[in-house]
């Protein structure tokens, strides 16, 4: 009903891995290049982190914390260190070492492609692309909770762009599908001498997701041309207590505050930059005290029209990928999918006014 | 513009340039003279910005207020409202600050020639401007009438005393200000700005007013340029947001799905007035 | 240049600033360095009578209080305001909420008339405050960032806003999923998130962000089950001269 389920896995090359198969995998993976994969963060909580045992890996993992984005955007990072009183600086070495991102939900990778964007369109930016270099991206399928809605926006389950290769579980173990030539090549070096099973039938399940907007996301930007003024924004602001969780986890957004800071020898320092959030008190305040977004309601109207407007008026796609961070780490139990539903409702009210 | 001072790769990195003249206009504002390195030459557009670098002290984004016939150098007029503006105001003479840029976009001062020109200058509004009536003034012949109005808060507060006694001395320019505050040896005109605009005689469909000042200047000269019937088209505003970056990344200074230090901050009016968060 | 004179004076609190700083043990030398320590009443016993940096540490609450803090201002060129109880009154102001009598008579008992006492202020409620340093006890990484700033001759940073923001950028886990209180999502940031690293909660001890949603925040501690009369409690806790009802 909202998109169509054809993703052309059913025309891929696959292997089926059983779960030793798959540990192998994982260790042959390890000594081709830096391996960073979902692991148990604190009681109930998950994040990405480096590889140092295949057995720390959590395969049915619904969601990180912190998004994919950390890695190209760390959430604080020295753009120069500088000795101020010989007037001197460093640029900061980006290293270009190889890293595999496994077991990557389709929305994730979805939110890397958006960020590209974010940072090729006008003035293209050396430190993430330069961190983007040398990136392999093996995906997974996921069992979608009551936050996920990533359908209503357009991104299938089993979405493989820009995935070399994509893993979905079966009976002990996974189907793994050949998505692209470095996946392809990735198989052949790990399978020399194994003999892989080939052999797999595989249907998409339909999987269903709890959460959804009431319109295909096709209408969104259409919506957005009309709500500017709606009272939904107040309404959320009664709520939001301004705290910037929704900027700060979310996969897409990217703006940043940059400070300096010294040493305690005082003439040598950093210059360094912070993930930041337009929800925050002092995102829009100048030197004469004016604040341009004073109210909350300003605020998250901005948030969500960065999301299904501004950018994707120029992209074509919208910048929100349904992964539900933050709805579910939002403190006051803000949700998204509301906020939108109230929209489309007002929105479709007036639109009915207007006929009769 | 061509931006040949920068790289791609150097998105974040200052050239290191010297102060090689500091004057004190008020209590609050110095004018500097800058030099970049190896006397490369900035290569800017009246309007347009640069950001100011102190290791320690952070990154500012400051109006170039001198006109790029003025060469190699360029000037910054700089309040002192905080960190960086506070520290360059200790700064002497051979000091060396970064500089990055120059960003946005500028007037387009091609498109005005042959016009009347009206500057709307409130408080430090002055300081973008000047740029853009020392560039008027020095092509003088491609001009129609340069009208300067001016207003500040008090007497104290007044930028650029010399200009302005050589634009009050001047036949080619007309010059008029007006304090909100006068002290007790102030002569002139007392009130608002907008006071200025309904008594001056312009032609209205020749004429280009652009206004910058402080924000909630904006929307009564507005108002009253309007009042003169002046059209929508012939309105240009820069508007001041906070800015991090100067490059269209960091998100600061967005006024809706603009950002002012890329496709700013100069605004036509008839854009700016479709953008809800501009005035 | 010369080093900065520097003195430490505290008033109304239990001195937990001081000792803090002084647990500043690796740093403590380099700071030494880059400041002359003229006044420090837990660390050494001399007097200067000019400063150009003064850290007061605690409230003001006697009449003696308020005459040695304009007698401080007086004599140096920047004062800087050390720890919750100099700031906003801290714990001290929670006695404000209950009746003067009734407090002095719970405190010293007999000895009430012995001991004139005041309605408990923050430092900035008697003379210009330049800077602060919050959190009780006092935000360490704060407190070092705020001398080397001055000693650079710079303003120091102050953050308006949530600790969240220092928590999602650790990647901590939210100690409200847990199950716990906190007030995290409405409390000044700028020490580093230190309470839910290490899996304690906010107790808000920097003071709130300011211009806070406060019924919002009122509900979203009710949505986590906790009631109207706790959160308010452990909002006023160190937000008593801030909180309106
Ligand atoms: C396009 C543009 C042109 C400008 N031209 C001039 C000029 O010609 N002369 C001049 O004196 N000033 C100019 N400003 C304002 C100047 O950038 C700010 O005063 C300066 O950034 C303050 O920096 P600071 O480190 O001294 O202050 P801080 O200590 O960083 O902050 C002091 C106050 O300034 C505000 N602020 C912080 N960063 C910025 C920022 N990047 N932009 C705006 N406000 C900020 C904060 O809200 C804070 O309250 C211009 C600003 C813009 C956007
Ligand atoms: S996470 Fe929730 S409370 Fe915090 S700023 Fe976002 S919407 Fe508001
Ligand atoms: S807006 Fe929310 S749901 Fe959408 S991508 Fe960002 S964090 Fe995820
Ligand atoms: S100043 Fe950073 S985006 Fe404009």
């Amino acid at each position: 009903m909202y998109y169509d389920s054809n993703t052309g896995l059913n025309k891929m090359k696959r292997y089926y891995f059983d779960q030793p198969t798959t540990d192998k995998f994982v260790e042959f993976l390890m000594t081709q290049a830096e391996v960073i994969a979902p692991q148990k963060k604190g009681d109930a909580s998950y994040s990405y982190e480096v590889v140092t045992s295949g057995k720390d890996i959590v395969y049915d993992y619904p969601r990180t914390i912190q998004p994919l984005k950390k890695y190209f955007l760390p959430p604080r990072e020295t753009l120069l260190s500088f000795d101020s009183k010989n007037n001197e600086f460093k640029k900061t070495d980006i290293a270009l070492n190889n890293r595999i991102f496994f077991a990557i939900h389709s929305y994730e990778m979805q939110g890397i492609k958006r960020l590209d964007y974010s940072f090729t369109q006008g003035n293209p930016e050396f430190n993430y692309l330069q961190r983007r270099e040398n990136s392999i991206f093996i995906g997974i399928s996921f069992n979608p909770d009551k936050w996920h809605f990533t359908k209503s926006v357009g991104i299938s389950i089993e979405e493989v762009e820009r995935f070399s290769l994509y893993f979905e579980p079966v009976d002990n173990g996974f189907l793994v599908f050949e998505v692209d030539d470095t996946g392809k090549e990735l198989i052949s070096k790990f399978g020399n001498g194994l003999s892989l099973d080939a052999s797999m039938d595989f249907e998409v399940r339909e999987k269903e997701f709890k959460t959804k907007i009431k319109y295909h996301y096709n209408r969104l930007p259409q919506v957005f041309e009309h709500v500017y003024n709606s009272k939904v924004w107040s309404d959320i602001a009664q709520k939001c207590v301004g705290c910037g969780t929704c900027n700060l986890l979310c996969p897409t957004c990217y703006c940043f505050d940059v400070r300096d800071e010294v040493e305690l020898e005082i003439s040598k320092g950093k210059r360094e930059r912070f993930w930041d959030g337009c929800m925050l008190n002092e995102f829009a305040e100048v030197a004469g005290g004016e604040n341009f977004r004073e109210k909350l309601s300003s605020r998250t109207r901005h948030r969500l029209h960065r999301k299904f407007k501004y950018i994707t008026d120029h992209s074509g796609e919208l910048h929100c990928v349904g992964c539900g961070r933050c709805t579910k780490y939002c403190p006051a139990n803000i949700s998204i999918v509301e906020i939108i539903n109230n929209l489309i409702e007002e929105y479709s009210d007036h639109q009915k006014e207007q006929i009769i | 513009m061509e931006n040949t001072a920068i790289e791609k790769q150097d998105l974040y990195y200052p050239m290191m340039s010297e102060i090689v003249k500091v004057e004190t206009l008020t209590n609050l504002e110095k004018r500097f003279e800058i030099a970049l390195p190896d006397n490369q030459i900035l290569g800017h557009l009246p309007g347009q910005f640069v950001e100011v670098s102190i290791f320690g002290y952070g990154e500012a984004p400051i109006s170039i207020c001198s006109s790029p016939t003025k060469m190699p150098n360029f000037d910054l007029t700089v309040r002192n409202a905080g960190k960086l503006t506070d520290k360059m105001h200790s700064m002497k003479e051979g000091s060396k600050i970064g500089i990055r840029g120059p960003y946005g976009n500028g007037f387009d001062v091609t498109k005005f020639e042959g016009k009347d020109i009206l500057f709307v200058c409130g408080g430090i509004g002055l300081a973008p401007l000047k740029s853009l009536i020392d560039y008027t003034i020095a092509k003088r012949q491609k001009y129609g009438r340069i009208i300067i109005l001016y207003g500040t808060k008090n007497p104290s507060e007044i930028l650029f005393k010399e200009d302005i006694k050589m634009w009050q001395g001047s036949k080619e320019i007309e010059f008029h200000m007006t304090v909100d505050k006068p002290d007790e040896y102030w002569k002139g005109n007392t009130g608002v700005i907008t006071t200025l605009i309904p008594p001056i005689d312009l032609d209205i469909s020749n004429t280009i007013a652009t206004v910058v000042g402080p924000p909630i200047m904006y929307k009564f000269v507005i108002m009253s340029l309007k009042g003169k019937r002046m059209p929508d088209e012939n309105i240009y505003l820069s508007l001041e947001r906070r800015m991090k970056c100067g490059v269209g990344k960091c998100g600061h200074c967005q006024i809706n799905d603009t950002y002012v230090c890329q496709d700013g901050p100069v605004f036509h009016y008839p854009h700016a007035k479709q953008l809800e968060e501009a005035i | 240049m010369s080093k900065p004179k520097v003195a430490f004076f505290d008033f109304t609190s239990c001195e937990g600033c001081q000792l803090n700083k002084l647990n500043l043990e690796n740093d403590l030398l380099s700071i030494l360095e880059l400041v002359d320590i003229v006044e420090f009443r837990e660390a050494m016993d001399d007097k200067a009578d000019e400063y150009d940096i003064a850290f007061i540490e605690g409230s003001i609450s006697t009449p003696t209080c308020v005459e040695r803090i304009h007698d401080i201002r007086r004599r140096t060129k920047i004062l800087v305001a050390l720890g919750a109880c100099a700031v906003n009154g801290g714990i001290n102001a929670m006695k404000n909420l209950y009746p003067a009598d009734w407090v002095k008579e719970e405190v010293y008992g007999e000895d009430k008339y012995l001991f004139p006492s005041i309605p408990v202020q923050p430092v900035s409620a008697l003379v210009k405050v330049d800077y602060e340093i919050r959190g009780c006890p006092m935000s360490t990484p704060e407190f070092l960032h705020v001398l080397k700033s001055l000693v650079l001759g710079r303003k120091p940073e102050s953050f308006d806003y949530a600790v969240c923001v220092e928590c999602k950028l650790k990647e901590n886990e939210c100690v409200l999923d847990k199950g716990m209180f906190c007030l995290g999502p409405i409390s000044r940031a700028g020490c580093d998130a230190i309470c839910p690293s290490n899996g304690q909660y906010c107790t808000g001890c920097r003071g709130l962000v300011s211009n806070i949603n406060e019924n919002g925040a009122v509900d979203m501690l009710k949505q986590h089950g906790f009631s109207e009369k706790e959160a308010l409690n452990r909002m006023r806790l160190y937000c008593a001269n801030d909180i309106e009802n």
